[in-house]
């Protein structure tokens, strides 16, 4: 997926469009470009980060501008296939952020009445269309030409003989308006923008959309003229610094100690021995539950894999975890069950389509996220905000954590509702709550352990994660991180699915961490730890720090301090992401920008 | 020649009603302080305006529009952030050419704008007594030699109103400007330096209101309802006394037993009594209640609020969409009769008033019997729970069981 | 004018409070004391700040991000070699003569525009002070800097020197030059200006405390607090009387019967009582948990600390994550304490708990007693001996 920006208003378009552009980076780097109209297109695009577009770029005027960042989805990362693209005449620019499923159909269609194209992507297709079809009104160009289009597409297109105008279209991609005084603003994302203007318009599915530097005017699949009220956007985006960090991520981590504390807030009293959310989520709570299902996508899936023991373990409900991009398409949806769905950002378009189809099959829908006013949390019937500040590292880290924490308060709320747990336990669990600052603090405070053990473990080829129950989807998620960001080969598996295929890959070239706690599968972990051991690799066991069996059968050990069998997954993961972050870093890999990865993902 | 005003500014000293509006839409008998400056340019004989805003910009563009309600037109700048007169009125070279500039949050009188249309490159100036709190000019002649900054021994008795005749030469020392000792870019500092190349005449002015505190809008309310004519547009029951200059709203009722004494104002949509007090100096807004044993004096209550049942307000601002409960009253006179003292974001400041109620922001709601004692300054949405006694300084979003 | 905060040291006197950060981050009033100089140089007439920063410098660096009032740049002294030392690494950053203060002195915003309206090329802010022996006394001859003698052995003069200094931007050669000959203190440096005829103007200033040991803390703390804008925010029960200047951060509740006279600082997210009292001059940090019918009074109480019910605390510091289970007390008092070899005697302190210990029910403190971080306190004990870091007593 892709950023991209359009502008048209009394300052200069260039500058302002590459400072908008900045800060959509996080959702595609691979190559950037921009469009000035003045006279003509005047067109500049290069592969790499925008600052590397922002070196080439000269003293441009002008007041209307589209501009573009990258990640490829069809077509190689080339200059060429850069956006913007350029109709044959030269005179249509546009900027797409999505995938045109029928672009090769129309592209062999295009070609035969003689239009010249200089990209692979499908993204051209779409200015040599609106060309086609363009009879002097750009709006009605757009409209046709979209008419023909199979997939998805947010779109931005300006035409050099209408220099007064900039068009936008949306279709499962997010698109929004910003509303400014003497200028207005499309983007992708509202922070974009919102350094000048704080009001926009959001464009729903299938709308159209044109501005001039002084109105906005948005159009119906119908192309009919529909009215659309502006909302003001309360939340102020900084840009978040590294301070002293050397990296986001790291920075993020460390956040930890503190946003364990911030996802409690307005939550919990100890002194009224309660848990409380939003009205909107109580009532969804006390409602009757008999089958919770959580849906996500990537890291989230792993946090809600977690959820799933911490509340079958509160409440006896049973509870079905689901990759959104299959349960959108396959997932039950029975009418009045309970729906969780688990998104950062709240715009994951797999995530969002599974919202849509709950919502349709009458589902009750509980969304939590950490982005205030994004579409999943005007689309759900109630949310709950993981509150972590904003996450710029693209692995994610300090949400996981905040995700988790919010399952286990929902977890401890129901089963408080339906009296499987009384005020005692409410209360020795909040206790444990309001320790978990000092616990994630001592697990930072590992740190120089974990990058010696890291030192151990960077040339590995592959590297195995293990857990039992609860410690399973942390084994997923702790492989996940380390194949993020220092493309290691690393999987997780349940620790008792070794031996049922896996083994077969040990070697020693290929460390296995297998998180072994005190719990009532202790000894079958130590079991696991020997019969991979008898294999080659080298075993690092994440233990308590009050476990000493563990040195007996493990070769490095890491321990992490817990006063709470379910909450001791916090501590763990944290050791985790560091052990991620060292390798990555002792292998000199781009930590906050991994290769071919964008943090809000909205393509399918 | 185009009118600009300055509308960006927080207005953090008009805690808590600036929480949730920008300064230059506190009213001021039922008009917000732009819209008093707006119809006195009108009335000088301005017809473009720009209005430079930033802070909840959007309650100065829903109210005010593009102009057509008062004939006229309004474009709008967006500031972004605050960083400065010098940096507000820089925005917008690309539209002026000779222009004049003016705060929004004070109040100039129609002779005052008149005079400054007239003179190219002047400023405007006034006496004033507490010097201490504004930058003072020095002039030789009726030209300016210097504005000074803040000082704690002023040169002169002369400060600068606020109000400038430019034209497009001051973009360029604007672009030269550095940034102050305060961290902004000021327009002082940009005319300072254009002295040195261009003269600017002083223009002495008589009518000027300058909102600093919470209080001087009860100050202004005051002097503006002293020149309100008589104008009823609501229903009067019978049995209701209205005395002396009172405007009414329309679609207002007034209930039997209602006891209006001027000058007060009351806006549309809204009902009054039966058997209740309003006493002089009152503004009332649109779709407000004051009911049944309320008693109403030199306060200014904003749109939508409710003074209901058994209510005594004095010397007070009430935001929009409070509600008082039942028995809810102020106090605002110390038992020893000394000057009220106030707690404003946190410090102490002597209001020099012996008469002072509470300042409340919009929409708190009061339970019943609760009680404000003097100089209380309410955040917005508080809310007290019944009987709870308050003083002080109460942060937004709290709550008082 | 710029300004050059010292803030590489680790500030080892201050122990156990500085091991998970720098001494200037130690909070009074609920803020570092380097946000208060912060604070007092925004409006003096100081554009911009060079921190330098040494020893565990991601938690200064972390907290200020946000920080709008004032520019400030950073430089880092790797190793903490004296503060002539720290100094010289900001000289990239200045152009002409600057402001230097060690980032604990807590100095009022007037004695700032003092220094800077000076017109000497060299000049330092002295301090009458009852007990000047503790510094560096400083002799003067018509207003003009004589001698600085550092922590005399007798009771000689009345000033000492804050270390705050005006200097011109050749100062740093002469820094490199003393160097060279093995001096690495600023005072040193000064010192030996003088020998070289260099005219040192002193300028007395109005309020300054500096923060040597942790008792100083409770000290500090009592003088910021008068500053502290009191207003309440979060949620108050019936039944709760406040006295004075109080703050009461967003999302705090306090219970119904808590008895709260100012000057009191209480931060966000807290839950006080019911039936809690808490007396002049305190703080209390973020999401910290004070049970019922317990009772402090000029105490530091920092963040996420929790205090158990029936306790009874005085003239105290907790730091941050220390839980105290129910009935805890501490008995202020007389105690001579001993502070990286030397011995210091102290009135009226109480006890000085570092991070994340836990102390089990009905344990007593007596006065002056120093516990470390993490430590393990069994219950119904009696601490009379200061407990190192990691320690556990059973």
């Amino acid at each position: 997926m892709c950023g991209i920006i359009g502008y048209i208003g009394f300052r200069n378009a260039k500058e302002v469009g590459i400072d908008c552009l900045k800060r959509l980076e996080y959702r595609g780097y691979d190559s950037a470009g921009i469009s000035v109209i003045d006279k003509i297109q005047q067109v500049y695009k290069e592969v790499g980060e925008i600052k590397e577009l922002e070196k080439k770029l000269p003293d441009i005027k002008g007041n209307i501008s589209i501009n573009h960042t990258r990640w490829a989805t069809t077509g190689g990362v080339t200059k060429e296939n850069a956006h913007p693209h350029l109709s044959t005449n030269k005179k249509i620019a546009i900027v797409h952020n999505g995938i045109i499923e029928n672009f090769r159909k129309l592209k062999e269609q295009l070609i035969a009445k003689g239009y010249k194209f200089t990209s692979q992507t499908d993204s051209e297709v779409l200015a040599h269309l609106i060309e086609d079809n363009y009879k002097g009104d750009l709006e009605k160009a757009v409209f046709n030409a979209l008419k023909q289009v199979e997939g998805y597409y947010a779109i931005v297109v300006t035409s050099s003989d209408e220099p007064d105008k900039i068009v936008g279209a949306r279709k499962d991609s997010p698109l929004v308006i910003g509303v400014g005084d003497n200028e207005n603003f499309l983007a992708s994302d509202i922070p974009a923008f919102l350094k000048y203007t704080n009001r926009v318009i959001y464009l729903n599915d299938g709308e159209l959309c044109s501005l001039t530097d002084k109105d906005v005017k948005v159009f119906d699949s119908n192309n009919n003229v529909v009215e659309r009220n502006e909302d003001i956007i309360k939340w102020d985006f900084k840009d978040a610094e590294k301070s002293g960090f050397p990296h986001f991520m790291l920075k993020e981590i460390f956040d930890q100690k503190d946003t364990v504390a911030y996802v409690l807030r307005g939550r919990i009293s100890e002194i009224d021995r309660k848990i409380e959310f939003h009205e909107k989520v109580e009532n969804l709570l006390k409602s009757e539950l008999d089958f919770i299902n959580i849906v996500a996508c990537g890291t989230s899936y792993y946090a809600g894999l977690v959820g799933k023991y911490l509340i079958e373990k509160l409440t006896g409900i049973s509870v079905v975890v689901d990759l959104a991009s299959e349960y959108r398409y396959f997932g039950p949806k029975k009418e009045n069950s309970f729906v969780i769905l688990i998104t950062q950002s709240g715009e994951t378009l797999d995530t969002l389509a599974a919202l849509k189809e709950a919502k349709a099959s009458g589902c009750k829908t509980l969304v939590i996220t950490n982005v205030i006013g994004s579409s999943a949390t005007r689309l759900s019937d109630s949310y709950v905000l993981t509150q972590s500040g904003p996450e710029i590292g693209v692995a994610a880290t300090k949400t996981f954590t905040a995700q988790v924490i919010t399952l286990f308060l929902i977890g401890l709320k129901i089963a408080f509702n339906q009296n499987k747990i009384g005020f005692d336990e409410v209360s020795k669990n909040i206790l444990e709550l309001k320790e978990l600052p000092k616990i994630v603090r001592d697990a930072l405070e590992k740190s120089p352990t974990i990058l010696e053990i890291a030192k151990q473990i960077k040339h590995a080829k592959s590297v195995f994660f293990i857990g039992r129950g609860i410690n399973y989807p942390l084994a997923l998620e702790g492989a996940l991180k380390l194949k993020e960001i220092s493309y290691i080969h690393a999987e997780g598996f349940a620790a008792g699915e070794l031996k049922h295929g896996p083994f077969a890959l040990l070697t020693e070239t290929t460390p296995v961490v297998a998180i072994a706690t005190k719990d009532s599968t202790y000894d079958k972990i130590l079991a696991n730890i020997g019969e991979v051991k008898a294999r080659g690799p080298t075993v690092l066991a994440i233990a308590d720090d009050a476990d000493t069996e563990i040195e007996k059968h493990a070769d490095l050990v890491l321990r992490y301090t817990s006063h709470s069998e379910l909450l001791s997954c916090i501590p763990i993961i944290v050791i985790l992401q560091l052990l991620a972050y060292h390798v990555a870093n002792l292998n000199g890999c781009s930590i906050d920008k991994p290769r071919n990865l964008a943090k809000s993902v909205t393509v399918e | 020649m185009k009118c600009v005003i300055l509308a960006a500014g927080e207005g953090k000293r008009v805690h808590p009603l600036t929480y949730t509006r920008p300064k230059v839409m506190l009213p001021i008998a039922n008009k917000p302080i732009l819209e008093w400056n707006l119809k006195n340019a009108i009335d000088a004989g301005f017809k473009e305006f720009i209005f430079v805003v930033a802070y909840k910009s959007e309650m100065v563009r829903n109210y005010f529009g593009n102009g057509d309600k008062w004939g006229i037109k309004i474009g709008y700048i967006n500031q972004g952030q605050a960083l400065g007169t010098a940096h507000a009125i820089g925005m917008v070279e690309k539209f002026v050419n000779d222009f004049i500039v003016l705060s929004g949050d004070t109040i100039f009188g129609k002779q005052e704008i008149k005079a400054i249309a007239k003179n190219k490159n002047c400023i405007g100036i006034i006496k004033a007594e507490n010097l201490k709190d504004y930058g003072t000019v020095e002039i030789k002649d009726k030209n300016i030699l210097k504005i000074h900054e803040k000082m704690e021994n002023p040169v002169t008795n002369i400060i600068n109103a606020g109000i400038y005749h430019f034209d497009k030469k001051i973009f360029d020392y604007i672009r030269k400007t550095k940034k102050s000792i305060r961290g902004e870019y000021e327009i002082t500092d940009s005319i300072n330096m254009m002295l040195n190349d261009i003269s600017l005449v002083s223009i002495l002015l008589k009518e000027w209101k300058d909102i600093v505190y919470p209080w001087h809008l009860l100050d202004a309310n005051e002097e503006i309802l002293k020149k309100i004519v008589k104008k009823i547009k609501g229903n009067i029951e019978k049995n209701t006394t209205i005395k002396g200059n009172v405007v009414i709203g329309k679609n207002t009722t007034i209930r039997a037993g209602a006891y209006i004494e001027g000058p007060v104002i009351i806006g549309e949509n809204s009902k009054i009594g039966p058997n209740c007090y309003i006493r002089p100096y009152t503004s009332i807004g649109n779709n407000c209640h004051v009911g049944n044993a309320c008693e109403v004096k030199n306060s200014i209550i904003m749109d939508g609020t409710n003074v209901p049942h058994q209510n005594y307000v004095g010397d007070s601002i009430l935001g929009q969409y409070c509600n008082l409960g039942a028995g809810t009253k102020v106090a605002n006179l110390r038992l020893d009769k000394k000057n009220i003292t106030i707690l404003l974001n946190g410090e102490k400041v002597d209001t020099k008033r012996r008469k002072l109620g509470i300042i409340m922001g919009d929409n708190v709601q009061t339970g019943i019997n609760s009680m404000m004692n003097v100089g209380t300054c309410v955040g917005n949405n508080v809310f007290l729970g019944p009987g709870v006694v308050l003083s002080g300084e109460i942060q937004p979003f709290s709550k008082f069981l | 004018m710029k300004a050059v905060i010292l803030a590489a040291g680790e500030g080892k006197r201050l122990r156990p409070f500085t091991e998970t950060m720098p001494k200037v981050m130690l909070p009074v009033a609920n803020k570092p004391v380097l946000e208060h100089v912060l604070d007092a140089l925004k409006n003096s007439g100081i554009t911009e700040i060079i921190l330098v920063v040494g020893y565990k410098k991601e938690v200064i660096m972390d907290y200020f991000k946000d920080y709008k009032e004032i520019k400030i740049t950073y430089v880092v002294q790797d190793k903490q070699l004296g503060t002539a030392h720290a100094l010289s690494k900001a000289e990239n950053h200045i152009n002409s003569s600057f402001i230097v203060i060690p980032g604990d002195n807590i100095i009022d915003r007037k004695s700032i525009a003092k220094l800077i309206q000076d017109t000497s090329e060299y000049c330092i802010l002295i301090k009458e002070h009852p007990q000047p022996s503790k510094y560096g006394v400083v002799f003067i001859k018509d207003g003009k800097l004589k001698e600085i003698v550092e922590k005399p052995s007798e009771e000689i003069g009345r000033f000492i020197s804050t270390g705050i200094y005006k200097l011109p931007k050749t100062i740093f050669k002469d820094i490199e030059n003393f160097r060279l000959q093995g001096i690495y203190d600023l005072s040193s440096v000064i010192q030996n200006l003088i020998k070289q005829e260099k005219i040192i103007n002193t300028i007395l200033a109005d309020s300054w405390m500096d923060i040597v040991y942790p008792w100083d803390l409770i000290h500090v703390n009592e003088n910021m607090i008068r500053d502290v804008k009191s207003t309440i925010g979060g949620i108050i029960e019936k039944g709760v009387i406040t006295k004075g200047d109080v703050l009461i951060g967003k999302e705090t509740k306090i219970h119904s019967g808590c008895y709260i006279i100012g000057p009191v600082v209480i931060g966000e997210g807290c839950e006080i009582g019911p039936n809690a009292c808490i007396f002049p001059s305190t703080t209390i940090g973020n999401n910290s948990i004070i049970n019922p019918f317990t009772e402090i009074r000029n105490s530091v109480v920092m963040d996420d600390v929790h205090i158990g019910s029936n306790s009874f605390i005085t003239h105290s510091i907790i730091a941050r994550g220390t839980i105290l289970r129910n009935h805890f007390s501490n008995i202020p008092g007389e105690n001579t304490l001993e502070i990286e070899g030397e011995y210091k005697k102290v009135k009226n302190i109480g006890v000085m708990i570092g991070e994340d210990c836990t102390i089990e029910s009905q344990v007593v403190a007596e006065p002056g007693i120093i516990i470390g971080r993490k430590c393990k306190i069994a219950p119904l004990k009696r601490l009379n001996k200061n407990i190192p870091s990691e320690s556990k007593v059973m």
